[in-house]
């Protein structure tokens, strides 16, 4: 029973209304006097030198004010991704350059007075293309001559990651049985709604304004300074509202640079949007790549062994391999526990496009391989896969990933509660004709904040009005998922005012503290810790103003909905008279900042679905989800229900239909569009019912809170594949399972 | 997109003027969610576009038991969809058109348009064929008229002059005891270009198959009927094993590609199993 | 070629001067200067640019602004009346039916063109009617719940 007022409360999201009237301002809706349209030109060839490129044509047409080549910008090798000196991201892009690694790679960019302009100057720019051997797959990549991509010859982007704990060779000589798999992981790609998009505009001081859609302004911010040459003073980047990211919009894709220089060459404001396509070409998908995955058990199911080999595609950039390397090889420690590890990660470069962060970063991947052999563990034993995951659930005192003890005993929590809810195991559905249902349930955990990859910072500044509200200033970006509602949640619950009395500034890298972004699910965990933080001093602020007035200590008050009182007697004031201005005395000035450098929470889930298969089609629908999260403290439980429910859609689009498919001829993109990337729409969704559960709260989180974006998305894809296998007896060990695969599947199965 | 002269002619004589004075270079727009999505992809650049919306006469949509159905040229997807008449005497060409894009689309689309545009997986199509449809043709040589089996030349290729114009579509009055069905194979539920499509119309008397049309898309370079498949069944009983064979027979007459929506041998099995599908639900409407 | 149209927009008549290649979603965003209409794919695929034209729900992004000409187009920013949210706008609110918001206007245009013809959706009606407007924030359930609350007053 809770005896909190705002926390736990679905209060009304101050954001949406903008939303739902079509006011709320995305950065592709300012529009500013004299705006130039960019677009930028798009190479058709995966891997090859840029001989000769000729603007000439293009600069003379009619309406062109700006034409860059690599001729023309500035030579700088810097981090695609703006994460500073961290261990997450690669140093390997030029704005543009003198080669082409990808097929549809940018190679020119025009701004120009209307965006058909733009496009006609674009057929006018002639490229003349040295053609290289492209390496399209990781296995041409790593094969003896294989083409050089970057400066490497082995095309690896950094060094393999290597974990090893305990003593593997003594954990198999242990293991009753051995279980080894490869599993493929596809190339899904986060799709948001609103493609990239920048606007730049210099003014008569040489200082850039960039309205950018982007999870990480003061990275932006960072990265735009030192490319273009500039102090972080005379930068300023702002973002509204935001049509989604998922993780992918912490990257820069060449447009931002190529849109200030142009705006700067041009002395006019420059709006560069994505096209849909581009927002395949140009961004970032998941990394697709393979996890080898060998595992020792005992008879009654305890693992004695594990060893990994996790290799991931990194496009023909380094993005965030790094990180989602690390992330995802290091997560192969926990889940389910093991002493004896010994993990291996790669990234290659190949000549395809980019992989970059996507929500689950790394931890999709590695848990479906993970989770999808716990199962297939659990059918050699005869016990039930439910019931052998919950014996080799991480529990409380484990070691994390991240090197910290778990607190808690959320993932068995949430097994537990996901087994009642179902009855499970579930009565077996009589198997009739071509139509087979089946139950699968699969876990994973994930941590809010990127320690140790990044060692974080959270800052958030509280300041109170003359008239009792406040003011949280957070430099965490607004992706869509209510984040900053959680966080004026926390300021006010802090405080002991009424939510509608907090007002939170944000989007502006001019106005609000230094924050590194907002992804890593820690928004709520990291920005909220910062955020409570300062309100609490600016409550102890608050207090010792009032004790005076109520002559009382500090020690004795409470404050509840606005309202300070003395324990135990009728002595009270409202905040707002407590501070309010006296004749010919300003009210005082309360105001607090707070950083906080979190370590690491986990949040835990597992999920139960049943699908049904149609055998001779193969056809794979999912009838239904029972998604069971554990994130330590619900702020506000409609927000963290959207975010479970947003990322089972994208993960069963992940396991069943979503792949972006490059040519293995030449490396073009197949299906850079809505029609042939197929996510699932209304009628493919199944009814999904989410049951949360706060029973191992993370003291580093405010309230106790963790994260909740990542975490959907991993459970659901091994939930998906084990109920796959219950209707069907087929174990598959890759994603996405399309309906071919089931049909030669089935085939195999009934010729044997 | 790439800039464009715009007309709106008033008469269909004007509109077949401007297409035969731009010879090539122009296109005709009708619901334009075709023709507008090939522009902005770069797959067609006509330099003239001509909006047929404001011709009168070629909007009608009628139907009565001796002439059957009337679709004019300006007659919308959703219409056809929502159409009691198409739901109870075509129910396999509401099927179609129900799953033709979505509800916004469909407010623009024009089923003269979908025949036009010849896509090889176009859902209309088959059961257009499969109900023995036929195109009144307009154009500077005056009107004729084309059966639509005969219609489609190729991959996105018809009879059309580039000065012609359909301006409607007939379909021939049902028999009776006739069931109609078109299955589309996709992998969502909506929003899907076919990965194969069958349409079939099944008459039956005492018991046996008096006619049938089985026209399958997305399997070949046009809507193609499966008459092998088609021969096997006329005349025989409409069990489930004549059924299963025509099936087969449908199967071996398909002529997919593999491409990044499914792969040949995937569609040539499709067709077995959707066709086998489509005639037994066929069948279970023809016995109503 | 430039021509001036003639539109209804949200009740009200407005005279523009269009290009003949330019649609009706650029049109309302730009020479309207009504950015509540999204553009999230421009080729019809995703339903972010659905407004109603005369009655009927389209994709904005596959209409001509001149084919538009004498035409009624009722968009997100007219839904409202006299600062007082529709009852789906204020459902999508307390439901939780937008997230990032970017689908949001196309979402609840189709949602009202649903409610205008058919009051009493079932479930399974509502979520054919917007099978064409992707969302991927949010999974459809809040989506759904918000129409279902938004018709039942």
């Amino acid at each position: 029973m809770s005896d909190l007022s705002v926390i736990g409360t679905s209060v009304r999201r101050p954001d949406v209304p903008g939303k739902v009237t079509g006011h709320a301002r995305y950065a592709g809706d300012i529009a500013l006097p004299g705006m130039l349209h960019a677009k930028i030109k798009r190479s058709t060839i995966a891997h090859a030198h840029i001989r000769r490129i000729d603007v000439s044509r293009a600069a003379a047409l009619p309406g062109v004010r700006a034409v860059l080549t690599h001729e023309t910008v500035p030579r700088v090798l810097h981090y695609g991704s703006p994460h500073p000196r961290s261990a997450s991201v690669t140093r390997d892009q030029y704005i543009l350059d003198r080669k082409v690694r990808y097929w549809g790679e940018g190679v020119a960019a025009v701004a120009a007075e209307s965006e058909e302009i733009a496009e006609e100057a674009l057929d006018l720019i002639e490229v003349e293309y040295e053609p290289l051997p492209a390496a399209l797959t990781v296995e041409q990549a790593l094969a003896p001559g294989a083409p050089v991509i970057h400066e490497r010859p082995d095309n690896l982007v950094v060094e393999p990651v290597l974990v090893k704990r305990g003593d593997i060779d003594r954990g198999f000589a242990e293991a009753d049985f051995v279980i080894e798999g490869t599993y493929e992981l596809g190339r899904p790609t986060p799709a948001y709604m609103e493609p990239n998009v920048c606007l730049c505009q210099w003014d008569a001081e040489g200082r850039l304004t960039a309205w950018i859609s982007t999870q990480t302004p003061f990275m932006v911010r960072g990265i735009l300074a030192e490319v273009l040459g500039v102090p972080l003073s005379k930068v300023r980047v702002l973002v509204d509202h935001m049509g989604g990211g998922f993780g992918a919009k912490q990257d820069l894709f060449q447009t931002e640079f190529l849109c200030a220089l142009l705006a700067r060459e041009a002395g006019r404001p420059v709006r560069l949007e994505f096209t849909r396509k581009e927002t395949f070409l140009g961004g970032r998908s998941r990394h697709p790549g393979t996890v080898w995955l060998k595992q020792g058990f005992t008879k009654d199911g305890r693992i004695t062994a594990r060893q990994g080999r996790v290799t991931l595609n990194s496009g023909a950039y380094g993005s965030h391999a790094p990180g989602v390397t690390s992330v995802g090889t290091w997560a192969l420690t926990s889940l389910y526990r093991c002493d004896n590890v010994h993990l291996e990660g790669r990234a290659v470069y190949t000549n395809t496009p980019i992989a970059g962060a996507y929500r689950g970063y790394g931890v999709v991947q590695t848990y479906y391989a993970l989770d999808c052999q716990l199962d297939e563990a659990a059918e050699r034993l005869g016990i039930d896969a439910a019931e052998l995951k919950l014996r080799n659930a991480v529990r409380e005192g484990d070691l994390s990933p991240s090197g910290h003890p778990i607190v808690g005993h959320g993932l068995e929590d949430c097994i537990r509660r996901g087994r009642q809810e179902t009855n499970w195991p579930p009565t077996k559905a009589k198997q009739a004709g071509r139509r087979r249902r089946g139950w699968g349930m699969g876990c994973e955990m994930h941590g809010s904040s990127a320690y140790p990859g990044i060692k974080e910072q959270g800052n958030a500044t509280v300041r109170m009005n003359e008239d009792g509200t406040l003011q949280l200033f957070t430099g965490t970006t607004g992706l869509g998922t209510g984040a900053h509602t959680a966080l004026a949640q926390v300021v006010a619950e802090e405080i002991g005012v009424r939510f509608d009395d907090v007002s939170v500034v944000h989007g502006d890298t001019d106005v609000v503290p230094w924050d590194i972004g907002a992804f890593a699910s820690h928004t709520t965990y990291m920005g909220g810790r910062a955020a409570q933080m300062a309100a609490a001093e600016v409550r102890r602020q608050l207090l010792e103003r009032a004790a005076e007035a109520l002559e009382a200590a500090p020690g004795d008050l409470e404050i509840r909905q606005g309202i300070i009182s003395v324990t135990g007697s009728d002595r009270r004031i409202s905040v707002r008279d407590a501070i309010a201005p006296q004749k010919g005395v300003p009210s005082v000035q309360l105001v607090a900042t707070a950083t906080y450098r979190p370590t690491k929470s986990y949040s835990f889930a597992a999920h139960f679905v049943e699908v049904q298969v149609d055998v001779e089609t193969g056809q794979i629908d999912v009838l239904q989800v029972i998604a069971v999260h554990e994130i330590g403290r619900v702020i506000h439980p409609v927000a963290a229900a959207g975010q479970i429910e947003g990322g089972i859609q994208q993960g069963i689009g992940h396991t069943l239909t979503e792949d972006y498919v490059i040519d293995l001829k030449d490396g073009r993109s197949l299906n850079a569009g809505f029609v042939d990337y197929k996510m699932p729409l209304s009628m493919d969704m199944p009814p999904i019912r989410t049951v949360i559960l706060e029973t191992a709260p993370d003291p580093g989180g405010p309230f106790g809170a963790k994260g909740v974006g990542e975490d959907p998305i991993i459970a659901i894809g091994p939930a998906i594949a084990n109920a796959v296998h219950d209707a069907t007896g087929v174990r598959f060990r890759h994603y996405p399972i399309t309906p071919e695969h089931v049909v030669q599947a089935m085939k195999a199965r009934s010729s044997k | 997109m790439r800039r464009f002269e715009y007309y709106e002619p008033a008469t269909l004589d004007d509109a077949v003027a401007l297409l035969g004075r731009h010879r090539g270079a122009a296109s005709v727009l009708a619901g334009g969610t075709d023709l507008l999505v090939e522009m902005k992809e770069q797959l067609r650049r006509p330099q003239h576009v001509v909006n047929i919306k404001r011709i009168p006469g070629i909007a009608s949509f009628d139907y009565d038991d001796r002439g059957g159905l009337r679709i004019g040229a300006l007659v919308t997807a959703r219409a056809i969809e929502t159409s009691p008449v198409v739901l109870a005497k075509y129910p396999g060409l509401a099927q179609a058109a129900r799953e033709l894009g979505s509800v916004q689309i469909r407010n623009r689309a024009t089923l003269v348009g979908n025949v036009c545009r010849a896509s090889p997986s176009a859902d209309t199509l088959p059961p257009l064929i499969a109900d023995r449809a036929w195109a009144k043709l307009y154009g500077s040589a005056g009107e004729r008229t084309v059966e639509l089996e005969q219609f489609f030349t190729g991959p996105g290729r018809t009879l059309l002059a580039p000065d012609e114009l359909v301006i409607e579509l007939v379909v021939p009055p049902p028999a009776p005891h006739t069931g109609k069905v078109y299955i589309k194979h996709g992998r969502r539920k909506a929003m899907e270009l076919a990965t194969v499509g069958v349409a079939v119309a099944l008459t039956l008397e005492g018991g046996r198959c008096a006619d049938v049309s089985i026209v399958l898309g997305a399997v070949a370079p046009t809507p193609i009927r499966a008459r092998t498949a088609e021969d096997a069944l006329r005349g025989q009983p409409a069990d489930e094993t004549r059924i299963a064979d025509a099936a087969r027979a449908a199967r071996s007459e398909a002529r997919p590609i593999s491409n990044v929506r499914a792969s040949a041998d995937y569609r040539s099995e499709m067709v077995d199993v959707l066709t086998r599908r489509a005639l037994e639900r066929a069948r279970e409407l023809a016995l109503e | 070629m430039s021509k001036t149209i003639t539109l209804t927009i949200n009740g009200e008549r407005c005279e523009l001067a269009v290009e003949g290649y330019r649609t009706l979603l650029d049109t309302l965003r730009n020479e309207a200067g009504l950015t509540g209409t999204k553009k999230g794919c421009d080729v019809g695929d995703c339903g972010a640019c659905t407004v109603i034209l005369d009655g009927k729900p389209v994709c904005s992004c596959l209409v001509l602004a001149a084919e538009a000409d004498g035409a009624a187009v009722q968009t997100i920013e007219g839904l409202g009346k006299n600062g007082k949210l529709h009852p789906l706008q204020e459902s999508f609110v307390r439901y939780g039916g937008a997230q990032c918001g970017f689908c949001t206007p196309g979402m609840i245009m189709m949602a009202k063109a649903l409610l205008d013809a058919n009051p009493r959706p079932s479930e399974e009606e509502i979520r054919f009617a917007i099978a064409g407007n992707i969302c991927r924030c949010t999974g459809y359930t809040k989506i759904i719940e918000a129409i279902q609350a938004a018709a039942e007053e």
